[in-house]
This record gives structure tokens, C-alpha cells and sequence, in this order.
């Protein structure tokens, strides 16, 4: 048990392929001036598209990745300069990694036996795990004749039956079915309630992310762009990326230009008669004529009882999907997606009023993508 | 439905029919070609059996002798011959397998420059005619001692074995996940207890099927020991040469030399026979 501190650290690979008369090109940061911390216990998610830097961030911590410039410690100990097996750290590799000429019950054993424990110990460590990820059966049999999920399981099981300070998986349900993808989360969920150990999961999908993570940590080339509680995270994104990252469907996106009318701000949009009013929060942030990039979920976007100015749209697109409904209209050359569980019938064509659930709406900076703050809101 | 069943059950027994067909003649056509292939083992049999003077009739019936067994093994050094190609083509594949074996796994695991060519450079040692570098190495061999010994025929034996443990070996090295080594890594164990303890077994099947053959190459190999040893080493493919004489040639003892010489081939080969097949196949598929 164990908490875990990233300062500004930096990952930078080296050119292998560097010739002998030109001077190698240097790489970019794989990682970029990233810090974080993970309290003791806790269950933290880093999430982000592929290439981000979030297995290089895990490999760091595992110690099997030089760290180019920063510190990581776990607990008090700064832990840059320690042998991976020193870090009393249990990986749980994304293609499995077992030993294929060993069995199960020695895949298992095979960390202890390093440290030379007893035969009773092991056995007793391995009778503990074994239920916790529901193995007991497998423990005679040799990993090429196990299944994806069942790999997993074990692979899960190598990496916690040593106990260690802190747990990291990587990746661990991508190479998995739908089915097998949500039992296995299941089970990751309680053996961390059993365990308490703690976690660090690296994945690309929110799905995964949301429903394990106490904390998200969100990240794009390298840099971390949001971190806080899986709610926190979907309420108020901290930019246009992490708006568009989280949630599914994911957010509409809608590139918009200010325009003031009777004393009242509208979002206007290019190509569009559409008029949405800009929430009252928002009016000391803005000016006329300001180019924003309006987000809202497509749950957030409802078909209005009452017709106001300017917001009747012909539907583009209607979808039944059976337990919700979806309706896009068409906004200058983008689609505007909103969902409904309501059991309610359209067609393609007909008009229809268009409200924005005003709380709900998230403004960004087109240009840094950085979410604008109502000045309300920032102090 | 009753129609159907009939029907079903001519179209099965046709179906038996046409397969009992297919089986005969399948194991017809692999006898007739197993005879072939077999054929020329069999005639060096016969010959051995018969006396010199009888040696060029095709007859199939004559009254067998072991004069030409009693000649070769008994009265000459057969047999030292027998154990000195032994000692040559074993140790090199020794040699091969404890220098080879861990110059795969760095081709295969580590990025260095020339990697690429220094793999393709041990390759295209098998490239050259034995014969077209001989005399430069006889020369050197001359000059530096090594003419004539042990220690220089398992080196340049190297040449034969080298290339084929290297790149078999390889490719089996690549196909084993990273992860599994820096999994060990984590679990607390030496790059060479991992090597012993997982690398090891999971390289098995190509390391003996490359081995075995390097094995027969470097057994069979005439050009490097005709050139390259003298009196004290003499390999079995050499002495054969000796049942040669400028007036005749001793067909019958010739074929005897040559039956010993490929005993150790054919029991190796029956024994690990399904081991070749997987180990040489198994990697080439999916590299």
C-alpha cells in the first residue's frame, strides 16, 4: 500500500536507427512535464487515444522505461534509480505475458520463488489469490491452452499475488469480447474493494476508465490534460479535448460566433438560421462578435415545447435505436446530435424547436481549446 | 422421408466407397514413391553384399558374402575415422549452438547499427562454394597451426552450421513477447535464469530441428576435411574415397563406408523426425 508521486516528469526515446554522419533527429516528448499523484488505496484511470504516453507513463513507474527528466516516488522513496523488482510493483501486462513452458499454479509462484519463500507460503499466498479472480481451476494447466479472458485472469492474478505496494495494469481488457470485456471489469472492481491496493489502469476506453477509476487522469501527446473524479471530469471538461474524448456518443462540437440583440447574447452559427440563447452565466466572458466553440451533450439538447425565435430546425437524421432515440440536425456543415430516451416519433424533414439546457452548455476557446470560465464561476 | 434416408445411405455408401478408393490410392502412390526414394539405400545394400566381380550384373539373386564388411571394418581404421567425423561435426554444432543461440537472441532482441547487415552477413556464409574459398583458408590453416587439427575443422565447419542454428533460432526468439522477459524482470529474476528457465523451452523445437541438420551438413561435408586434414584427422566422407584405387574401385567396400556413414543420420532423423517438421515449419509461418 502505497501512494505514488509523478514531478514534471519526461520521456524522451532515443533515434535507435541514428547514422553515423548525420546527427540523429530528436524524438518529441513521448511525455511532457507530467504530475500527478495517486493516494494510498486509490484507483486511478489514465485514459487518452493511442499514442498519448499513457503505457510509456506505466512503464516508467514499472521501471521499464528510463525516465528522461523528473521524479516518481512511491511512498517517501524516490524511485528512479530502482531495479523494477525493487519497486514492489505488480504489472499485469496487455498481451498476458505468462510463462508458457509453466503452469498456472507455477506462473504464480514464480515471483515468490525469486524471493525464495516457502513451499507452505506460496501455496498460501496463490490459495488466497486464486478465488479472488476465480483461477482455482486453471492452476495445473499451462497458458497455451487457456483462453483470452482466462489469460487475463492470471496474468491479473501474477501481478497481485506478490502483494505489492502498488498494482498497474495496462490495457488489460482490449484484447477481450464485449462479455468477457464487462465481467472482467466486475471482477477487477471487487478485487480492489477485497485488496485495497493501489491501482493504476491505462486504457483508451471511457467506458472502462469511468466505471473502475476513483480519479481520471486524461491525456493527449504526452501531456496531461484533466485530472479528477470520473463525474468531475464528464460535468466540466477542462478543454475542447477532453469534452470531445469523454462521453458516448461524444459531445457536439459547434464552432460559433457571438452576436448581441436586444441586450441579449445568441450563438449564431456559420450557414445556419439557427439561434440558441447563450446562458445569462456566461455574459461577462463574452463580447459580440467572439468566435467560440460551443459544446453540449447530445443528451443536453432537447426538442422545445415552446417555440422561441429563430431555433426550428428540419431533422437530418432519425434513428430508432429502440432504448433511446436519436435526432440530428443539420448546423452549417456539421451534424448537431442530441439523444432522447422519450418515446417519441419523427421523421426526417420535419421541424422542430431546439432547446440547450443551459447548465449544461460548455464554451471553449477555439483557439486553445481551454474551456472558458464565467467570471462567476473562476472566483 | 423414407425416399431421403435411401438416398442417403447409397449416397453414403458411395461415399465409402470413393474414400477406401481414395485411401488405397493414396497409399499406393506414397509405397511406389517410398520405393523410389528407398531404391538407391537398398542397391548400396545389395552392393555391399556382393563380391567386386559381381558388382555389374543386375542380377537380384546371388549368394550374399560379408567379405567387403569384414575388409572395412576390420581390416582398416574405419572406425577411427567413424569417431573422429564424430568428434568434428559434433563439436562444431556445440560450438555452433553455444556461440549461435545467444548471437539470435541479440539479433533478434536489440537494436543496434548494421544490425540488418551483420544478419545478412552471416547468411551469405552459405552462399560461397565451399570449394572457391578453400585455398585461402587451406593457406591460412598452414600458417597458423590449425591444419590438420580438431579445434580447425569444428571452426570452419562453423561456416556450414552457423547460419542455419542463427537464423532458425531467430526467428523463434522474435516470436517470443518482450513482456514475458521484463515480466520476469519484475518478478525478480536474472536475464539468465529467464533465458534458462522460459527462453529456453520455448526455442526447443528449432534449436534440435536446426541442430540435427546443421549436424548432417557439417557429418557429410567433404570439401573442408579433404583439403583441410591430412593424416592425423581423417572424416568418414574422405577415408570412403580410400576404396578407390588407381586400378579399380571396390564398389562393394565403398558402399559399406558409405552405409556406417549415414547410420548416424538415419537413427538421428527417425528419432526427431516430427520435431524437424514442427521446428523448421513453425517459425517460417508465422515470420
Amino acid at each position: 500500500m502505497a501512494q505514488l508521486k509523478l514531478e514534471r516528469v519526461y520521456k524522451r526515446y532515443v533515434n535507435s536507427d541514428k547514422s553515423f554522419f548525420k546527427k540523429a533527429k530528436q524524438n518529441d516528448y513521448a511525455v511532457e512535464n507530467l504530475s500527478f499523484t495517486c493516494y494510498d488505496g486509490e484507483f486511478v484511470g489514465i485514459l487518452g487515444p493511442s499514442g498519448c504516453g499513457k503505457t510509456t507513463t506505466l512503464r516508467m513507474i514499472a521501471g521499464l522505461e528510463e525516465i528522461t527528466g523528473g521524479d516518481i516516488y512511491i511512498g517517501e522513496t524516490r524511485i528512479n534509480n530502482l531495479l523494477p523488482k525493487d519497486r514492489n510493483i505488480g504489472l499485469a501486462f496487455e498481451d498476458y505475458a505468462l510463462y508458457p513452458p509453466l503452469t498456472v499454479y507455477e506462473n504464480l509462484a514464480f515471483n515468490m520463488r525469486a524471493k525464495n519463500r516457502s513451499d507452505s507460503e506460496i501455496k498460501r499466498a496463490i490459495d488466497y489469490v486464486a478465488p479472488l479472480l476465480k483461477v482455482e481451476e486453471l492452476l495445473r494447466m499451462k497458458p497455451p491452452a487457456l483462453s483470452g479472458g482466462q489469460k487475463q485472469r492470471v496474468n491479473i492474478a501474477r501481478a497481485i499475488v506478490r502483494r505489492p505496494g502498488l498494482l498497474l495494469l495496462d490495457e488489460p481488457l482490449s484484447h477481450l469480447d464485449g462479455k468477457m470485456r464487462q465481467q472482467l471489469r466486475h471482477e477487477i472492481k471487487r478485487m480492489h474493494h477485497e485488496i485495497k491496493c493501489t491501482t493504476i489502469i491505462v486504457t483508451h476506453d471511457q467506458m472502462e476508465a469511468m466505471s473502475l477509476s476513483d480519479r481520471i487522469v486524461i491525456m493527449k501527446d504526452g501531456n496531461l490534460q484533466q485530472m479528477g473524479e470520473p463525474i468531475e471530469v464528464y460535468d466540466n471538461p477542462a478543454n475542447e479535448f477532453v469534452a470531445g474524448f469523454i462521453g458516448e456518443p461524444p459531445m457536439n462540437l459547434l464552432s460559433s460566433v457571438i452576436s448581441r440583440a436586444d441586450g441579449a447574447f445568441l450563438f449564431t452559427f456559420p450557414e445556419s438560421e439557427l439561434r440558441v440563447e447563450v446562458p445569462k452565466r456566461y455574459y461577462d466572458a463574452l463580447s459580440d462578435g467572439q468566435r467560440v466553440t460551443l459544446g453540449v451533450r447530445p443528451v443536453d439538447v432537447v426538442v422545445a415545447k415552446t417555440p422561441t425565435k429563430g431555433s426550428s430546425v428540419p431533422i437530418a437524421i432519425y434513428e430508432n435505436l429502440g432504448d433511446e432515440r436519436r435526432v440530428s440536425v443539420r448546423v452549417g456543415d456539421s451534424l448537431l446530435n442530441m439523444t432522447t430516451s422519450e418515446d417519441v416519433w419523427y421523421e426526417r424533414g420535419e421541424m422542430v424547436q431546439l432547446e440547450f439546457k443551459a447548465e449544461k452548455t460548455h464554451l471553449f476557446d477555439p483557439e486553445t481549446g481551454n474551456r472558458i470560465v464565467s467570471r462567476k464561476e473562476g472566483s | 422421408m423414407d425416399n431421403e434416408q435411401k438416398t442417403n445411405v447409397s449416397s453414403q455408401s458411395k461415399n465409402t466407397a470413393l474414400d477406401l478408393l481414395g485411401t488405397f490410392g493414396r497409399n499406393l502412390g506414397l509405397t511406389l514413391y517410398a520405393l523410389f526414394a528407398l531404391f538407391p539405400l537398398v542397391w548400396m545394400i545389395i552392393c555391399s553384399l556382393k563380391l567386386d566381380s559381381e558388382m555389374y550384373n543386375t542380377v537380384f539373386v546371388f549368394s550374399p558374402t560379408l567379405d567387403n564388411y569384414k575388409a572395412v571394418l576390420l581390416g582398416t581404421d574405419y572406425f577411427k575415422a567413424f569417431f573422429q567425423n564424430l568428434i568434428v561435426a559434433g563439436g562444431a554444432v556445440i560450438l555452433t549452438i553455444v556461440a549461435g543461440v545467444p548471437a539470435a537472441y541479440a539479433l533478434a532482441r536489440y537494436d543496434f547499427k548494421k544490425k540488418e547487415d551483420l544478419a545478412f552477413q552471416i547468411l551469405s556464409f552459405k552462399f560461397a562454394p565451399e570449394i572457391l574459398v578453400i585455398l585461402p583458408i587451406f593457406t591460412i590453416f598452414q600458417r597458423i597451426g590449425l591444419y590438420d587439427t580438431y579445434f580447425g575443422l569444428i571452426w570452419v565447419y562453423q561456416l556450414i552450421t552457423m547460419p542455419l542454428v542463427i537464423w532458425v533460432v531467430r526467428g523463434y526468439f522474435e516470436e517470443i513477447s518482450v513482456e514475458i522477459e521484463q515480466a520476469a524482470q519484475l518478478d525478480g529474476y536474472r536475464w539468465f535464469d529467464i533465458f534458462f528457465d522460459i527462453l529456453v523451452p520455448l526455442i526447443k523445437p528449432g534449436l534440435v530441428a536446426s541442430a540435427l541438420l546443421a549436424f548432417i551438413f557439417a557429418w557429410n561435408s567433404f570439401t573442408f576435411p579433404l583439403v583441410l586434414s591430412g593424416f592425423k584427422i581423417q572424416t568418414m566422407t574422405i577415408t570412403s574415397l580410400r576404396y578407390i584405387a588407381s586400378d579399380t574401385v571396390h564398389y562393394g567396400q565403398v558402399a559399406v563406408a558409405s552405409l556406417v556413414a549415414v547410420s548416424p543420420e538415419i537413427i538421428a532423423c527417425l528419432f526427431i523426425q516430427k520435431h524437424l517438421v514442427r521446428g523448421l515449419s513453425f517459425g517460417a509461418v508465422k515470420g
